[in-house]
């Protein structure tokens, strides 16, 4: 694929090189279902760097949990299919490993923090015992020192009383409080990579905001890279150091949280930043919505997927999908159009 | 239709809905009370916009039931334009609720999934038999569907046919249908997506234009309550903490809680938010409703709470013309510290 090719080059640059521990080229995963074949993620590329922080974006459907999802071949088969694609992981080809090499690295040098804490842990197993499990499988220990480290990751995660919540199931803990807790076992094993899955949708605003701070200190304290799944764009310009933004299984707009807020170059970016009211402008001016509803993978669009809901829409769009492309030094995108021509 | 604002629509007074727990072998033991919603006073005038927010289990979606009296409030009176709801019989507020409609949270758990759409926004039409013959009714349904921007060839269609933008139409239409002066919407964009939830918007507020419609419009997003509503009411553990227009409860937050709950919203656009910095003050949950704190509720996590705090519930007063606030630093027959050291720390964080 020519976009990825190029793409490759940009990281040569010395000024802006920070070294890469995930690579991730022309990843497509597939469904089957009922005869029909979903691609619901669809030629993504992108890097990770070491310590940063890097945001996916998009609505339902847009492929960004399924992107995850692949990175630690979780991907349910059948129906599911990484069916292209190579992830490198610190110079190791993922997608090549056995299912017992990756069983090794999941937990260990990549973690994964999901969504609803309630439904992630097994309620018949207290705390202690599913934040020491990782640790004993992948860093081994006897039963005292595991105790001990469980509450110390406990303590880390601002849980108050570690010693006796170690004790504590689940459903005795409160939402955030389990969520603190997800993110102890996410980091039992000390990994290179955390995964965060909309971690904090489930949550109050108030909550929310305490869990992404503790995760932003804990990998900065760390060096921990972060991929960061999110609806929110507020979270985004918080937290994310770069951005993916996907549509429809593909990544659209990518480059850093300067370049994409302020600059933003594709349609659909545009349209996401001018359809949320904002704490931080006059209120009572009317929204500007994206038009029509998100496509159906099944049955996409031809040419851009974004063509039926875009207002730049000419006849390229329609017949040719457009390749990601270099805008600037970090800044990529997906689309014929260029939105700031008068 | 005019809409004067000094005329109140809805007036509630004292609300309260209590629920009793109930274990033991039978669950005939009554083992304790949630208070829900425990003496909330509001108005709505005619033709505005009142924002409900707060965090999950601070009693906003049941003072809206409450309202409704889709469930019984304990104590309280809520009056319609002059009608005492809560003093009617079954036969008559189920009249009265032709007035007073509700768009829900989710709309995928809201339709009946084996009622035609037809069926759906029609049935309050035959509920308030608010039609001529079949056709009339046929007719009505299809000008609704395309009120809420749907087309009306899709009147026989099922709601799983429909996308969750869709859906939230059609519940909207239902409102509309037996031509309400009330409608309460509980989250009504909270579950869609961030490119449908400015369309859904914007439709609330083009149709509130159209028929004169008065909102109380209840949602835990901050920007979206900012940008719809024309007063705010903040609410935590049942009560109200702070009341007030718009733009000042955004520019001028009395309530240590509503001040937390503006910092913990971040802004779309990196640069504002490197500027704003974190208020890590708030810290902790909502505490269960099961087992409120005593004095005021938000104490636990206060960082102004002083003795006070701890004993006494502070009453709800105005600060400022319009502006209602709970707290014993804004009343100087509570406090032993003053308002002003609320002001001056907002200071400092500030700068």
């Amino acid at each position: 694929m020519l976009a990825e090719e190029t793409h490759r080059h940009d990281h040569a640059e010395p000024e802006t090189q920070q070294e890469v521990l995930l690579r991730v080229s022309g990843l497509k995963t597939q469904f089957r279902q009922d005869g029909r074949t979903v691609t619901a993620v669809d030629g993504v590329s992108f890097d990770v760097r070491r310590g940063e922080t890097l945001a996916i974006v998009g609505e339902s459907g847009s492929g960004k949990s399924v992107t995850a999802m692949s990175i630690l071949r979780l991907i349910p088969s059948p129906p599911g299919e990484i069916v292209d694609g190579e992830v490198l992981f610190d110079g190791k080809d993922m997608l090549g490993l056995s299912d017992e090499e990756i069983r090794k690295m999941r937990g260990s040098e990549i973690a994964m923090i999901f969504q609803e804490p309630m439904t992630s842990m097994n309620p018949v197993l207290t705390i202690g015992r599913q934040l020491s499990e990782p640790i004993q499988v992948h860093r081994g220990g006897d039963r005292k020192s595991l105790l001990a480290k469980c509450v110390d990751l406990l303590r880390k995660v601002r849980i108050p009383d570690p010693e006796n919540r170690v004790k504590a199931y689940p459903h005795q803990l409160s939402g955030g409080m389990r969520q603190r807790a997800m993110i102890a076992m996410g980091l039992g094993c000390d990994p290179r990579l955390i995964i965060a899955d909309e971690p904090t949708t489930a949550l109050d605003v108030t909550v929310q905001a305490q869990i992404l701070e503790l995760l932003k200190d804990l990998t900065r304290e760390r060096g921990t890279s972060m991929i960061l799944i999110t609806h929110d764009l507020g979270v985004v310009a918080r937290y994310a150091d770069r951005i993916n933004v996907m549509y429809a299984g593909r990544i659209v707009e990518q480059g850093s949280s300067g370049d994409i807020f302020k600059h933003p170059k594709h349609p659909y970016t545009l349209g996401l930043m001018s359809s949320i009211p904002r704490l931080d402008q006059p209120s009572g001016t009317r929204l500007t919505p994206i038009t029509g509803q998100p496509p159906d993978l099944s049955n996409l669009p031809s040419g851009c997927p974004f063509h039926p809901r875009c207002r730049f829409a000419e006849d390229r769009c329609r017949a040719e999908r457009p390749p990601l492309t270099q805008v600037s030094d970090q800044h990529w995108k997906a689309c014929w159009i260029d939105v700031n021509k008068p | 239709m005019s809409t004067n604002h000094n005329d109140v629509l809805l007036d509630v007074q004292d609300l309260k809905v209590h629920f009793k727990l109930h274990g033991g072998l039978f669950g005939q033991k009554q083992t304790g009370t949630v208070k829900a919603v425990d003496g909330v006073s509001f108005q709505v005038r005619r033709g505005e916009t009142l924002g409900l927010v707060g965090e999950s289990g601070c009693g906003k979606s049941t003072t809206g039931l409450g309202v409704l009296r889709m469930v019984e409030p304990t104590a309280g009176k809520v009056t319609l334009d002059g009608i005492d709801i809560t003093a009617l019989n079954s036969a008559a507020l189920r009249k009265a609720r032709r007035r007073m409609q509700m768009v829900y949270q989710d709309p995928f758990g809201a339709l009946d999934p084996r009622m035609r759409v037809l069926d759906i926004i029609g049935e309050p039409l035959l509920i308030h038999k608010m039609f001529k013959d079949k056709k009339d009714y046929k007719a009505q349904v299809h000008d609704l569907l395309e009120r809420v921007g749907l087309n009306p060839n899709m009147a026989d269609r099922y709601p799983h046919q429909f996308s969750g933008g869709q859906r939230q139409r059609i519940g909207i239409a239902r409102a509309l249908a037996a031509r309400p002066e009330l409608i309460i919407c509980d989250e009504p964009v909270s579950a869609l997506d961030v490119s449908i939830q400015a369309q859904v918007i914007n439709l609330l507020e083009d149709i509130q234009e159209e028929f004169g419609l008065t909102y109380l419009f209840i949602a835990h997003d901050l920007a979206v309550v900012r940008h719809i509503c024309d007063r705010i009411m903040v609410m935590y553990l049942g009560h109200v903490v702070e009341v007030t227009d718009r733009d000042a409860l955004y520019e001028n937050p009395q309530h240590p809680y509503t001040q937390a709950l503006m910092s913990a919203i971040p802004i779309p656009d990196p640069e504002e938010e490197a500027k704003r910095g974190f208020d890590r003050s708030l810290q902790g949950e909502v505490p269960s409703p099961l087992n409120p704190p005593s004095g005021c509720p938000f104490h636990p996590r206060c960082r102004f709470a002083h003795d006070a705090c701890k004993t006494q519930k502070p009453r709800l007063m105005e600060t400022d013309t319009g502006h209602q606030v709970a707290c014993h630093l804004y009343d100087p027959a509570a406090s032993d510290i003053n308002a002003g050291d609320v002001m001056e720390d907002n200071l400092v964080r500030a700068g």
